[in-house]
């Protein structure tokens, strides 16, 4: 009993002495830390000759610039890292530090980032990640003076129509990423299996229908789809992936969909019908419920812990449907080295409705928070990312020789695997400062660019102009009801959408009944009257 | 006794004073606490204002403009607050109220074992719930419950009986969260209670074995009525947060599916749907403050209550 | 007399086993499937379902984990040192607090209990708090962010009180007052002795609580090798989630490859390994009769 007693009470004063132990060092590593966590406390009087002004800006002063991006840092980032400082030393005065939010609750950081005040010099902006709100709100300094005075080269490089794209009330507030992709979804199955059943090829709904029946009745052990529950936002669609689909059969309005309901024609886009109130909404629905009831997919699949991606690369489902061209040549490069002899096929969502638009300029970009000391140089660094070759290299793929190597038909080739490679391609995650001019891709993105270019090629396929990401929503006239709706229809549509209603028809009633409840009426007239006078502001 | 008459003697003098001249260690030992408290609990305090502000980052906190109760307007408006409020009180009185009866009940068990390597083994297992995540938690759960080859239903049709459609039919999640919950929580809240029985002091249950006791009258007559404080103060302290869910059980278990909401939503999953798109700080802010106000008054009444009653059980 | 004591000895004994048999293997199960499913092939998982043994052996899972050693490595130092420190300086302040908070010549008792309790009641939301840390105490990236913001916290306090009020009799304090020793002393030679099982238990709970914490890392580290053990599994985890949730029109496809199931469960028995072993070690201070003995010796 003695012997624990003493060892007990020695621990403790091991602890009196290691909390003064903690509170030392915390004391110096805060003084380390101010010179890092605030960059102007770290302007050092500039000791370097390279001071001379360049583009018109003041770089007499040594900076350390915070730029933040999502998701994950390489593991290779510190080397990359010095690499471009030493770089931006020379041209700038200046070095940078790049710092990531990882993917753990993201948004939740990136609002913490912003509303915190903290100095950030470039921060990434997405449509997806709410710049037009952000920017709205004031979370960013304009750039319609800083970009040509500190960037004049960017200024004219990038298109006019982008930079006009990015102006939330009048202002612009982003640097647009110039790169024209396509992101619709892409409905994925096996061609292997349809050809063994004999069904027709698939190119709409009613083909789908088929090879999802041949596979229910042939393949016992498998499923034929999985309803994958995504979330489409407040106001968006719904969470599953087939309502949507259905939707925009209609709506021909693939990138980013107006909410709340509603849809409209490219031909005539400031025209507003309502989907929600139509016949052709009910026959959807009863189309899922049929072939819910038919087994198409899990009974509970509104709970859905697999990842529908996982299950198809494995065999349990013969269909899926990724999210975008990219996923979809993931799914494939895999299929390809664990079951070379299956075949995969695909139907992009463009392909039924015959109408594509390419992302709209905010899709990508970066901006300069308000908390930002060095707006010029921020800008000016940025621009060396996109236009000077061996900063944008050295930031998109590595070191060449190290990292990657470039292939006699001007592929990108990683060496090594992800496992020996710290640094694969875009690990940084740039999507924003690719240069179409100079991109480089993977052999495996061939597919995807083959999507791009039978879009490009017409084949029955209007290409329109994404309308909806310039579009700044004031929703705070009709908040409450805007929440209020999000609630009623993870209630009342999502199930309905999972063909999980047996009464079609009076569930459809009650969805509508309840989204009346909940103010839609309000919201619908409210988003139609802001809807409209921008399209008349852009003159559509 | 000395402590009780200058106790009376003193009355008039205000507490506080009366420590800071008496107790002058006592106070010092306590200000790493206070000092804690204060900075990392009532500094931020000031961030309640955002509830009645509409959030811009020119304005920040105090510049934003002052909309009033606006923020709050959200909760009230798709009509379901009050379901909701009742489904997160009645929940998080079963999780309390069951959860802690069996904690006391296997703690009991526990004590008074013959063999104590038994009890040491299946008390270190009886841990291991609470260190599985309930993003696991959802997927066995799913295993378990899924229509097609979920185990439950897999064992049904093997006794030829009508497979159940589980994630239809909201009543049953009513017991499948409890359980979850006191699943995963029995180890925790045992040790408390295990603890609290080995610091009663010995001598009672010896005088209890010289008076002929047998162990179940030893369990009703001293073990029980000894930890019915822990139980009060366990009690009272999760009052304050009755308005507050367990988010990730419930969101892992159940996630976005709208079927089982009636049954199944809180407030906590309600405001986390409402808000996730786009996060509005006034909003988020507002919410919290509802279930705060809430939770005050309910634990500044109990405690009232229990004070009238017994002084020695109040928390404060 | 003897014999029927010895009776419903037994009695209760048969039934103890038969209940807590019970209830261990409802605890064990679901654990023994996620360590089973670890050690099964991915393909097999999503195809057959878990199992109680793997119906296809592989160690991928734990391959995948430990590709690259140093980010486990770092974060298992991370979260051992934050731990240890944690739980030994926590322990110390907030036994003291309970020890005060008890005292029933200690006449703000109430006050003070409710200024703790309070704020459990309200709390100033997430964003003043982040700022008050970042932009003040300029805590950001640091290995104290783990550690002093989770030192104490409402719930330890109160227990801790309650814990010394029942194995302290205010007779003992009396008589050591009278006896000439000052608070600081009765605290250090006689409280602390007297409520090992209650500083077993809180010291348990704080170092839970280190152990299994992700939050703090995830708003404050930047520093991957600084990453707790929690958040680096976690963050492995989550980003396969978020990229999964991303809605159509996202034009995200990261590099990185998404884990599998597999790797999910074999997460979680990485995660929980060291500190079960562990817990037996702890155990020692919850022997009956410890504390009738520490006063008397």
């Amino acid at each position: 009993m003695k012997k624990g007693m003493t060892g007990f009470i020695s621990a403790l004063s091991a602890v009196v002495l290691f909390t003064g132990a903690l509170t030392g060092c915390g004391s110096s590593a805060d003084k380390a830390a101010d010179s890092s966590a605030a960059p102007t406390t770290s302007v050092t009087a500039a000791t370097s000759t390279a001071a001379a002004s360049q583009n018109g800006i003041d770089t007499s002063k040594e900076v350390e610039l915070q730029f933040y991006m999502l998701g994950n840092a390489p593991r290779d980032l510190e080397i990359i890292q010095t690499k471009v400082n030493e770089l931006a030393r020379k041209d700038l005065n200046c070095t940078v530090k790049f710092n990531y939010t990882t993917w753990s609750d993201t948004n939740t950081k990136y609002n913490l980032l912003l509303s915190s005040g903290q100095p950030i010099d470039l921060m990434f902006t997405a449509d997806w990640m709410n710049y037009n709100q952000y920017a709205k709100k004031g979370a960013f300094k304009p750039l319609d003076e800083v970009v040509p005075k500190a960037a004049p080269d960017l200024w004219k490089w990038i298109p006019e129509n982008y930079w006009n794209g990015c102006k939330v009330e009048g202002k612009i507030y982003t640097i647009p990423a110039t790169w024209k992709e396509y992101v619709p979804g892409v409905i994925v199955y096996r061609e292997d299996l349809r050809k063994k059943y004999g069904t027709p090829e698939i190119k709409d709904i009613t083909s789908l229908e088929a090879y999802l029946e041949a596979i229910k009745k042939n393949e016992p052990n498998m499923i034929p789809t999985e309803e994958l529950v995504a979330d489409w936002g407040i106001g968006g669609p719904g969470f599953t992936a087939w309502g949507p689909i259905f939707e925009q059969t209609h709506t021909s309005n693939f990138g980013a969909t107006v909410p709340y309901g509603l849809y409209n024609d490219y031909k005539n886009p400031s025209q507003l019908i309502d989907y929600w109130g139509s016949e052709e909404f009910v026959n959807d629905m009863k189309t899922l419920r049929r072939w819910q009831e038919k087994g198409f997919w899990s009974k509970s699949a509104l709970s859905t812990k697999e990842y529908p991606a996982d299950e198809f690369e494995n065999g349990k489902i013969a269909c899926v449907m990724a999210s975008n061209p990219g996923k979809y040549a993931t799914t494939l490069s895999k299929v390809r080295t664990n079951h070379p002899d299956w075949e995969v096929g695909y139907l992009s969502a463009p392909e039924v409705a015959g109408y594509v638009e390419p992302v709209h300029p905010i899709h990508n970009g970066f901006a300069v928070p308000k908390s930002s000391e060095n707006p010029e140089r921020a800008v000016a660094f940025y621009s060396k990312m996109v236009l000077d070759k061996t900063y944008n290299y050295l930031t998109e793929y590595g070191i060449e020789g190290k990292n990657y190597k470039i292939t006699e038909d001007g592929h990108y080739e990683m060496i090594g695997d992800t496992t020996t490679n710290g640094f694969a391609r875009e690990a940084m995650n740039g999507w924003a400062w690719r240069n179409p001019e100079i991109q480089l891709f993977d052999k495996s993105f061939d597919a995807v660019l083959d999507i791009f270019k039978k879009y490009e090629a017409g084949n029955g396929i209007v290409i329109g102009e994404n309308l909806f990401g310039g579009f700044v929503e004031d929703y705070a006239p009709y908040q409450a009801e805007r929440t209020a709706l999000y609630q009623v229809q993870s209630q009342y549509l999502v199930p309905l959408m999972g063909g999980f209603v047996a009464d079609v028809d009076k569930g459809a009633a009650t969805f509508r009944e309840k989204a009346k409840g909940a103010g839609l009426e309000k919201i619908q007239a409210e988003f139609t009257k802001q809807w409209q006078a921008y399209c008349k502001s852009i003159g559509k | 006794m000395t402590v009780k008459i200058s106790n009376k003697l003193n009355r008039k003098e205000s507490d506080l004073i009366y420590d800071f001249k008496k107790n002058k260690i006592l106070l010092l030992m306590l200000a790493p606490v206070v000092v804690f408290f204060f900075i990392n609990s009532y500094l931020p305090m000031v961030g309640i204002y955002y509830a009645f502000t509409k959030f811009d980052f020119n304005g920040g906190l105090f510049g934003s403009p002052f909309v009033g109760f606006d923020n709050f307007k959200f909760l009230f408006q798709s009509g379901t607050i009050l379901k909701i409020t009742v489904n997160t009180v009645l929940y998080n009185l079963a999780f309390i109220v069951i959860g802690n009866a069996l904690q006391v009940f296997v703690a009991i068990l526990l004590s008074e074992m013959s063999s104590r390597i038994f009890a040491k083994v299946s008390q270190s297992i009886m841990f291991l719930p609470y260190f599985v995540s309930y993003v696991i938690v959802g997927v066995l759960v799913y295993n378990l419950f899924n229509y097609e080859s979920g185990f439950v239903n897999t064992m049904l049709q093997n006794f030829n009986m009508d497979p159940i459609d589980a994630y239809s039919t909201p009543g049953l999640w009513k017991f499948v969260l409890v359980a979850l919950y006191i699943w995963k929580m029995l180890g925790y809240g045992t040790v408390i209670y295990l603890a609290a029985i080995l610091g009663i002091g010995s001598e009672y249950y010896e005088a209890a074995k010289i008076d002929g006791a047998n162990i179940f009258q030893q369990i009703r007559s001293i073990t029980i009525p000894l930890l019915v404080p822990t139980f009060i103060m366990l009690f009272l302290f999760s009052l304050g947060s009755i308005m507050r869910g367990q988010f990730d059980l419930f969101y892992q278990v159940i996630g976005s599916n709208g079927l089982l909401f009636d049954a199944t939503d809180i407030i906590d999953t309600f405001v986390f749907r409402s808000l996730k798109m786009n996060f509005d700080i006034g909003m988020g802010t507002a919410a919290g403050l509802y279930q705060s106000v809430f939770g005050f008054i309910i634990i500044i009444t109990v405690n009232w209550l229990i004070k009238r009653n017994h002084e020695e059980y109040a928390l404060f | 007399m003897k014999v029927r004591e010895a009776k419903s000895t037994i009695l209760f004994n048969i039934l103890a086993y038969i209940i807590v048999g019970f209830i261990t293997l409802l605890c064990l199960l679901p654990f023994w499937l996620i360590v089973s499913g670890s050690f099964t092939s991915n393909q097999s998982i999503i195809l057959d379902g878990y199992r109680l043994f793997p119906q296809e052996f592989s160690l991928d899972a734990y391959k995948a984990i430990f590709k690259i050693p140093k980010g486990v490595i770092d974060a298992y130092s991370v979260t051992i040192f934050v731990t240890v420190a944690g739980t030994l300086s926590g322990l110390l302040l907030i036994s003291m607090g309970g020890y005060v908070l008890q005292r029933k010549d200690f006449r703000s008792r109430n006050k003070f209990s409710f200024f703790v309790y309070f704020t459990t009641l309200f709390q100033g939301g997430l964003i003043p708090w982040y700022i008050l840390l970042t932009n003040f105490l300029h805590l950001r990236d640091k290995i104290a962010v783990l550690i002093l913001p989770s030192i104490m916290s409402p719930f330890l306090i109160i227990l801790m009180k309650n814990f010394i009020k029942m194995s302290v009799p205010d007779e003992i304090i009396e008589s050591a007052k009278i006896d000439g020793a000052n608070d600081f002393r009765i605290y250090y030679s006689i409280v602390l002795n007297l409520s090992l099982p209650g500083l077993a238990t809180i010291g348990l709970f704080l170092g839970l609580h280190y152990w299994n914490d992700w939050f703090m890392s995830m708003l404050f580290i930047d520093t991957p090798s600084k990453y707790s053990l929690q958040f680096f599994l976690y963050n492995l985890l989550n980003g396969a989630e978020f990229l999964r949730n991303l809605s159509q029109g996202a034009g995200v496809y990261d590099s990185v490859a998404i884990p599998t199931e597999t790797t999910k469960l074999a997460m979680a028995v990485v995660a929980v390994g060291p500190i079960i072993f562990l817990y037996p070690f702890i155990q020692k201070y919850f022997v009956k009769g410890l504390t009738i003995g520490a006063v008397k010796g």
